[in-house]
C-alpha cells in the first residue's frame, strides 16, 4: 500500500487547519451560505436530506485494517453507528453534525485519510479495478498510477474550480472492473510492474452517465507513461476553458466532447499538449519504480495444497461452496484467494455497513488478507489476500455476522445509491425498491438459475446507482409528485471483457408497487427464451427488447 | 481605494495603491491597463498593457486561473496580472499560484483573512506557473 511522507500528512494537516477556520468563519456569519457550499464540498462535506453527509476518500478503494479501524471509530463517535460504501469505492457517513466535521477530518488525516475532493466540480477520487495487485487477468497494477494522478490532482492550482464534477478510472487488466467508459476520463494501462516506465496508456474521454449517457471516445492511443500528467494537464485545460458553464447539466466533458467531435477535442487537447509535453511534469522512471515499490505484493507464503480439504467443505457446507462459487476470484499467487464480503442482504440498504461490521473487516483483514482491504463499486468489501487454507474459517465469521452473503454478480447483489431517503437530488427512494426485488427473489436456488445479473438502482437521473449499465436498470422518475421507476435492459459497463453498452429503455415507467412484477416479468421471458448456459445479457442480446416489452405491456394494451 | 494584496519578492503583502482605470480590450490601447474576461484567448498584442487584470465572474469560475497560466508560460508575460471581480479569501492560493501577483478583493471581503490563506500549504505535488518543479522533481 501507499504510505504518507511526512509532506503527505502535513499537506492533510494543513488542509485541515484551513477547513477548520473556513467552519469557524462560516459559524460566525464571516461566510454566507453559499461561499461556505463550495469550500465544504471540496471537503467532502453535503447537506443531505435530512443531515449533513461526509464522503470519506478511499483513494482507489484501498484501505488499512489501521484505516479501517478508524473509520469504524468515526462511525460510533460522530454517526449512528454505521457507514456507507459507495459506488466509488468511498465510505460515507450520513450523519455527522457540521460543526464536528473539522474533527472528523482530524481523526482521517491522523490515520493518513482525508475528505479532499470528494464532491464538488473538482477532480475526484480516482477509482480503479477493487482487485488491482491481485486478479489472475491484471498485467499491470493500475494504483501506482492512480497516486500519481491523486497527488497531481490535490488541489491542483488550475483545476479546482471547473464547470462541473470530473471522475477518472483507470484499469491494469483485462477485464474492464473499473467500469472505465463511463468515465469523464478512463485510462486503460498495458504493460507490467517490472518496467511501470515502458507502460502504455489508451485515453479516453467523454464518457458518463447522468441524464446524458455517453461511452467515452479514444483519443489518445499508447500514450507513454512518463507522458501521463502533461497530456492529463492539457486535457483539463482544454476543457477548464471550454466546457460549458451555463448549464449545470450540460457541463460534463462529455457534453464538450460531443460538441467538438472527438477528432476535434483530440486536435484540440494535442495542440495544447505540444506546447507542454516535456515540462517538468513528464515523470522521470525512477518516480513510477518509486511508486510502484509501494504496491509490491506481500511476501505469500508457501501454502500447503488444500484443494482436498476444500473439495470437502465445500461438499458437507452446501453454502460454503455457493460462496466459494460466487464470492471467491482466482489470485494470481499459488495457494491465495481474493475474498469478496457481499454488504447485500435482506433488509439492509446495499453499501451499509455497521461499525461493528467494520471492525470485524478490519480484524479479519489483519489475520487472513496481510492487513489489506479493499471497497469495489459495487459496495463490498474485499479482502484482497487470503490464503485458501483460511476460507472457511473466514466464511464462518463473515456469514456470522452478516457479510457471508454468497451472491456476488447474483441479482440479489444489486447497485443502489441512497435514494429519495437521504439523498435531497433524488426524485424517487430507491432503497425499498432494492429491499423489495430482495425480498421477492430471496430464493437463493432461483438466483443461482438466472446466473450473473447486474441489476442497478439510481434514484434519479444523476445515475449514481449506475442503472444505464445495469443489465436490468431501474431509474426513479417523478411524474406529477409520484413516484415511478422507468426499466431499462441490456446494459453493461464493460465487465466481460466487451466494451461498455448503455441499457435500451423498455417502456413507459411504472409505479413503485409494480416493479418486483415488471422484473418477475423480465426474468420469465429469459428463463423461457435462454438457450442452454445462455446468460441474461446473452439472451437480451440475441432476442432484442420486443419480446421483454410485449409480457410487461401485454395486459396494459 | 481598492483592497490589494500583491507578491512583493515572493512576499505576500497588503498595499495600498490607488485604483486603476481598466480598459476593455475594445476601449484599449497599447500602455494602458488591460482589463479582460475569463472567456478571452490570450492575444500577443496584450504584452503591450501597462498591467493585465483578469475580471472573475463568480467565485467557482476557473477559466481565469488555465488564462493565468497561459499568459506567464505562453505568452511569457511578466507585468502585473490582476484578479479582480468576484475573488474570494479562500481562492487567492489558486490565484498566486497561477500566476497572479496582484488579488484585488471586493468590497466586503477581508484582506488579512485572504493574507492569512494566500499560502495554506508549504509545499505542493504538482508544477504551478509559482513553482514550476514538481515534488518528485525534489524526491528523484
Amino acid at each position: 500500500m501507499y504510505q504518507y511522507s511526512e509532506f503527505d500528512r502535513s499537506f492533510v494537516n494543513q488542509r485541515v487547519a484551513h477547513y477548520r477556520d473556513q467552519t469557524q468563519r462560516y459559524l460566525d456569519g464571516k461566510l454566507s451560505d453559499d461561499e461556505f457550499l463550495q469550500l465544504r464540498l471540496r471537503n467532502g462535506l453535503y447537506i443531505q436530506r435530512l443531515a449533513p453527509m461526509l464522503r470519506v476518500a478511499v483513494p482507489y478503494g484501498t484501505l488499512s485494517s489501521k484505516q479501517l479501524r478508524a473509520l469504524a471509530a468515526i462511525s460510533r463517535d460522530y454517526d449512528r453507528g454505521y457507514g456507507h460504501l459507495s459506488t466509488r469505492q468511498n465510505m460515507q457517513f450520513n450523519w455527522p453534525a457540521l460543526e464536528d466535521v473539522p474533527d472528523i477530518l482530524q481523526a482521517l488525516a491522523d490515520v493518513d485519510m482525508h475528505a479532499i475532493q470528494t464532491s464538488g466540480s473538482c477532480i475526484r477520487n480516482v477509482t480503479t479495478d477493487q482487485f488491482a495487485g491481485a486478479a489472475a487477468d491484471e498485467t499491470i497494477d493500475p494504483r501506482p498510477f492512480c497516486e500519481l494522478l491523486r497527488q497531481w490532482s490535490t488541489s491542483h492550482p488550475e483545476f479546482e474550480w471547473l464547470p462541473r464534477k470530473f471522475k477518472i478510472a483507470v484499469t491494469g487488466a483485462a477485464q474492464d472492473r473499473a467500469a472505465i467508459g463511463v468515465h469523464d476520463i478512463g485510462m486503460r494501462i498495458y504493460g507490467d510492474d517490472e518496467h511501470p516506465e515502458d507502460a502504455l496508456i489508451d485515453i479516453y474521454a467523454g464518457g458518463g452517465l447522468g441524464r446524458t449517457p455517453v461511452l467515452g471516445a479514444l483519443i489518445r492511443e499508447k500514450l507513454p507513461a512518463k507522458d501521463l500528467l502533461t497530456y492529463t494537464e492539457a486535457l483539463m485545460r482544454v476543457y477548464n476553458r471550454y466546457g460549458r458553464r451555463d448549464n449545470k447539466y450540460k457541463a460534463r466533458i462529455k457534453i464538450l466532447v460531443r460538441a467538438m467531435t472527438p477528432e476535434g477535442f483530440k486536435a484540440q487537447v494535442d495542440a495544447e499538449w505540444e506546447h507542454i509535453k516535456d515540462s517538468p511534469s513528464t515523470v522521470p522512471a525512477a518516480e513510477l519504480h518509486r511508486l510502484r515499490d509501494f504496491f509490491r505484493p506481500p511476501a505469500f507464503a508457501q501454502q500447503t495444497d488444500v484443494s482436498t480439504l476444500l473439495a470437502d467443505l465445500r461438499l458437507t457446507h452446501r453454502d460454503f461452496d455457493r460462496w466459494i462459487q460466487h464470492n471467491v476470484t482466482p489470485h494470481r499467487a499459488d495457494g491465495y484467494a481474493v475474498v469478496t464480503l457481499s454488504t447485500k442482504s435482506i433488509g439492509v440498504p446495499p453499501g451499509d455497513v455497521s461499525s461493528e461490521q467494520i471492525d470485524a473487516v478490519a480484524n479479519w483483514a489483519d489475520q487472513y488478507s496481510y492487513s489489506e482491504i479493499r471497497i469495489s463499486h459495487e459496495q463490498n468489501f474485499v479482502l484482497p489476500h487470503v490464503a485458501k487454507a483460511n476460507l472457511f474459517e473466514l466464511w464462518q465469521q463473515a456469514t456470522a455476522v452478516g457479510l457471508g452473503s454468497f451472491n456476488m454478480g447474483l441479482l440479489s447483489d444489486m447497485i443502489c445509491c441512497p435514494g429519495g431517503d437521504y439523498c435531497s437530488l433524488a426524485n424517487a427512494k430507491s432503497l425499498p425498491v432494492a429491499e423489495a426485488i430482495q425480498r421477492r427473489f430471496a430464493d437463493y436456488d432461483f438466483q443461482f438459475d438466472l446466473g450473473d445479473i447486474d441489476l442497478n438502482i439510481s434514484g434519479c437521473m444523476n445515475a449514481c446507482g449506475h442503472h444505464h449499465v445495469g443489465h436490468i436498470g431501474i431509474l426513479g422518475v417523478d411524474k406529477k409528485g409520484q413516484e415511478f421507476y422507468q426499466i431499462s435492459l441490456g446494459g453493461h459497463a464493460g465487465h466481460s471483457g466487451e466494451a461498455p453498452k448503455l441499457g435500451q429503455i423498455v417502456g413507459p415507467s411504472v409505479a413503485r408497487a409494480e416493479v418486483c412484477d415488471v422484473i418477475e416479468k423480465i426474468l420469465h421471458v429469459y428463463i423461457a427464451q435462454r438457450f442452454d448456459g445462455e446468460s441474461f445479457l446473452g439472451c437480451f442480446n440475441r432476442i432484442g427488447i420486443d419480446p421483454f416489452k410485449e409480457s410487461i405491456y401485454a395486459s396494459a394494451a | 481605494m481598492p483592497q490589494l494584496l500583491r507578491n512583493v519578492e515572493q512576499n505576500w503583502q497588503i498595499i495600498d495603491e490607488a485604483d486603476t482605470h481598466w480598459l476593455a480590450e475594445d476601449d484599449w490601447r497599447a500602455g494602458e491597463p488591460l482589463q479582460v474576461g475569463v472567456d478571452s484567448e490570450p492575444d500577443r498584442k496584450w504584452l503591450d498593457a501597462s498591467a493585465i487584470a483578469v475580471d472573475f465572474p463568480a467565485l467557482t469560475d476557473g477559466r481565469g486561473l488555465s488564462l493565468a497560466a497561459l499568459l506567464r508560460t505562453r505568452l511569457y508575460y511578466t507585468g502585473d496580472l490582476v484578479a479582480r471581480g468576484n475573488v474570494h479569501e479562500d481562492i487567492v492560493h489558486f490565484l498566486a499560484r497561477s500566476g497572479f501577483n496582484v488579488i484585488e478583493l471586493p468590497e466586503g471581503k477581508d484582506l488579512n483573512t485572504a493574507l492569512k490563506w494566500v499560502s495554506p500549504h508549504t509545499e505542493y505535488y504538482q508544477a504551478s506557473v509559482a513553482n514550476p518543479k514538481p515534488l518528485f522533481a525534489a524526491k528523484n
